[in-house]
């Protein structure tokens, strides 16, 4: 099946579209992970690469993100259950004493769109919180988000308790947000640092490739 | 008789009719009582209960309009700002505007190499000493995020104590929470010489942050209720920037930071009624490319225009407003045109408390060049803004004529009157280069970072405070900070 249209349906953020044309194929008895493979998250892709290039605005690529998560709700039924591949899964959160979430929100969204589980563990998240994400839902990925210098000690606490907790070697480390550099990544033990949301999806894949 | 004086006309900006402003208002008024704030302090959603809001959800309340209406008429029009040595040297009212830096860079241009490199506590020290020399500044901010303190949960403490040894100029500060702000009220008061004349006359702003959209954390209101009680000034903006915490359209996004400011105001005149507070949430862009809050586009520049035309036809209250900033990386071409563009608009606008001059890479870096620069660029901005004045002496009838009867060899150089006049009537640059190709070429051909970069360095290495702080007052801070 030709699924271009679906795939120009996505890249142009037309939900309407994109979701029709999602339902006539699954409909035709199409199988729904060739529809999300090669249909939704090879837009994405394109939708990710295009807006690296600074072709997209934002607004646009989370609308296409948007379309994908509606088109994937259509799919969902269909998938025997625990089939459904995905790219991969990443724990997020804002470390603890941090309230702002607008940023990792924006990961998260962006993460989504290009074909991760994103489990959200919100804004206020203890190094604990975080040891139990990681040991209940086995993430690839941990990713952790500050605004305020005063919290970005919570990303070394964290670091330190999934060390202490035997889950360091388990999964893969991000950190993110406004007073974070490449520099404070490295000192505390974090696999990478991501300057913004756009970075952090394309450092989530390698680091997924990598493992 | 003699003629009465011509009032020279001092050139003003106007963004605002005042059907928009009152639209605005009404709009942020309806948020309080329709939408309602996310208030997560008890003692203040209680107060705020007892006081007539309604609570709803999880610590939800909705807030009668008559509230901010009361609290806009408690709090004080003027905020007076002293210097370290109790002189009133920034009376924050009406048309009067201060410029000074800004807070918490995570890097800074390097003075001496040039290259961006995480900030130090020296930094914090060096941008006050800076700014206490140069005439156009007014207030210091830390500049710095200093990432080589002893203790990281007293970073604002450190900051505070490192502004207090190297200038005399009031301070705008942060804190992180009630714990560091009590130490700095401490430091505070024993430079004042006790807590009485640092009520009377505060040398210190804070600035503290609500989160958009509506939303209140514990420790931001604990900070807010602190300086009430202590009638430490404190301004309370929050990130409503159009696009991210805020509606992307920018009537909206005034709205909705006016109304967090509102709700800040309320809480802050319930707790003490005639505390001092500074108006104004900052409304800047979310970039729809970077997602970085910009300080370079010219939205900034109308919201806080905006807001003082909504000062003057409703609100009363002085305003908090930024410039001199800009997104560029390096000090070059953009960072001069977007510092220039926000601060010649922010004065022709007669904002009040104007900070973050020198931050370049939207805040996340300082740069000592980019201050000196800016400082210039405010006396240009400010010489724009005398306007023209118009009386016998500068029509220079006289002179015309002197000049005329001197025949060929007359000239106006050679005239007293422009002998007596120039230094006033003419600005006078020392960093904007107009010198000849020649000499600029036989000077190094420097570009202006460069001739910055050299100012700064004299300066840092001349300058000395006017009234410096006695070695036991200095001790005792030290020792204090030795106690965290």
């Amino acid at each position: 099946m030709d699924l271009s249209a679906l795939s120009e349906a996505v890249i142009q953020g037309n939900i309407e579209k994109a979701k029709e044309l999602t339902q006539q194929a699954v409909d035709a008895g199409e199988d729904p992970q060739i529809l999300l493979d090669q249909g939704l998250i090879m837009a994405m892709d394109t939708v990710g690469e295009n807006f690296a290039k600074g072709l997209l605005f934002v607004p646009q690529m989370l609308r296409s993100a948007k379309t994908m998560q509606e088109c994937l709700a259509i799919l969902q039924p269909h998938f025997q259950a625990g089939s459904v591949t995905s790219k991969g899964k990443i724990v997020l959160g804002t470390v603890k004493g941090d309230l702002h979430d607008i940023g990792k929100n924006l990961v998260a969204m962006m993460l989504e769109g290009a074909g991760f589980t994103v489990v959200d563990l919100g804004v206020d998240v203890a190094p604990e919180a975080f040891v139990k994400a990681v040991s209940e839902e086995h993430p690839n990925i941990v990713g952790m988000s500050a605004l305020l210098s005063t919290t970005m000690p919570s990303m070394a606490d964290t670091v330190r308790a999934l060390s202490e907790a035997g889950l360091r070697e388990a999964v893969q480390i991000m950190i993110g947000g406004a007073p974070v550099t490449a520099q404070y990544a490295e000192e505390i033990g974090a696999d990478r640092y991501a300057p913004d949301a756009g970075s952090a999806v394309i450092k989530a894949k390698k680091l997924v490739a990598s493992a | 008789m003699q003629r009465l004086p011509i009032p020279t006309f001092q050139p003003r900006l106007k963004v605002l009719g005042r059907e928009q402003a009152l639209a605005i208002h009404t709009a942020a008024l309806e948020i309080l009582e329709k939408t309602g704030v996310k208030m997560e302090h008890a003692e203040a959603r209680e107060m705020l209960v007892d006081a007539g809001a309604r609570p709803f959800g999880d610590d939800w309340i909705r807030i009668p309009a008559w509230l901010a209406e009361e609290a806009l008429a408690t709090a004080p029009r003027q905020i007076a700002l002293y210097d370290q040595n109790g002189n009133k040297t920034m009376p924050l009212v009406d048309d009067r505007f201060y410029y000074g830096t800004g807070s918490d860079t995570t890097f800074t241009l390097d003075l001496e190499s040039g290259e961006r490199r995480p900030c130090v506590l020296n930094d914090t020290g060096r941008f006050a000493r800076l700014v206490d020399a140069l005439e156009n500044l007014s207030f210091v901010m830390s500049m710095s995020n200093p990432r080589d303190v002893a203790k990281i949960e007293f970073i604002y403490v450190y900051a505070f104590a490192e502004m207090l040894r190297n200038t005399g100029k009031p301070v705008v500060f942060i804190a992180d929470r009630l714990e560091d702000m009590t130490v700095i009220h401490e430091l505070a008061a024993m430079v004042a010489g006790g807590e009485e004349p640092l009520r009377r006359r505060p040398f210190l702003l804070n600035y503290s942050e609500a989160i958009s959209p509506l939303r209140f954390p514990a420790q931001v209101v604990d900070k807010l209720m602190f300086c009430a009680k202590k009638e430490i000034p404190i301004c309370l903006p929050s990130g409503s920037n159009a696009g991210g915490g805020a509606p992307v359209t920018l009537a909206g996004a005034l709205a909705m930071g006016i109304a967090e400011n509102l709700v800040g105001l309320i809480v802050h005149q319930l707790t003490q009624r005639g505390a001092p507070f500074l108006f104004g949430p900052n409304v800047s862009v979310l970039d729809m490319k970077s997602s970085v809050v910009s300080y370079g586009c010219p939205e900034w520049s109308l919201t806080q225009a905006a807001l003082a035309d909504m000062r003057d036809e409703i609100y009363g209250l002085p305003i908090w407003a930024f410039a001199g900033a800009s997104d560029a990386k390096t000090v070059d071409a953009q960072a001069g045109a977007e510092a220039m563009f926000s601060i010649v608009t922010a004065m022709l606008a007669r904002c009040n408390l104007i900070h973050d001059v020198g931050y370049l890479e939207y805040g996340s870096t300082s740069s000592l060049e980019m201050v000196a620069i800016a400082d210039e660029l405010i006396a240009m901005a400010r010489h724009f803004t005398r306007g023209i004045p118009v009386n016998e002496e500068t029509l220079a009838l006289d002179a015309l004529e002197r000049v005329k009867n001197a025949g060929p060899k007359g000239i106006f150089l050679t005239d007293d009157h422009t002998f007596h006049h120039f230094e006033t009537a003419l600005f006078l640059p020392q960093l904007m280069d107009r010198s000849r190709y020649d000499a600029w070429a036989a000077e190094g051909a420097r570009d202006l970072y460069r001739r910055s970069n050299n100012r700064v360095r004299d300066i840092l290495a001349s300058h000395r405070q006017t009234q410096p702080k006695d070695a036991a007052l200095l001790e005792s801070i030290e020792q204090r900070l030795a106690e965290l």
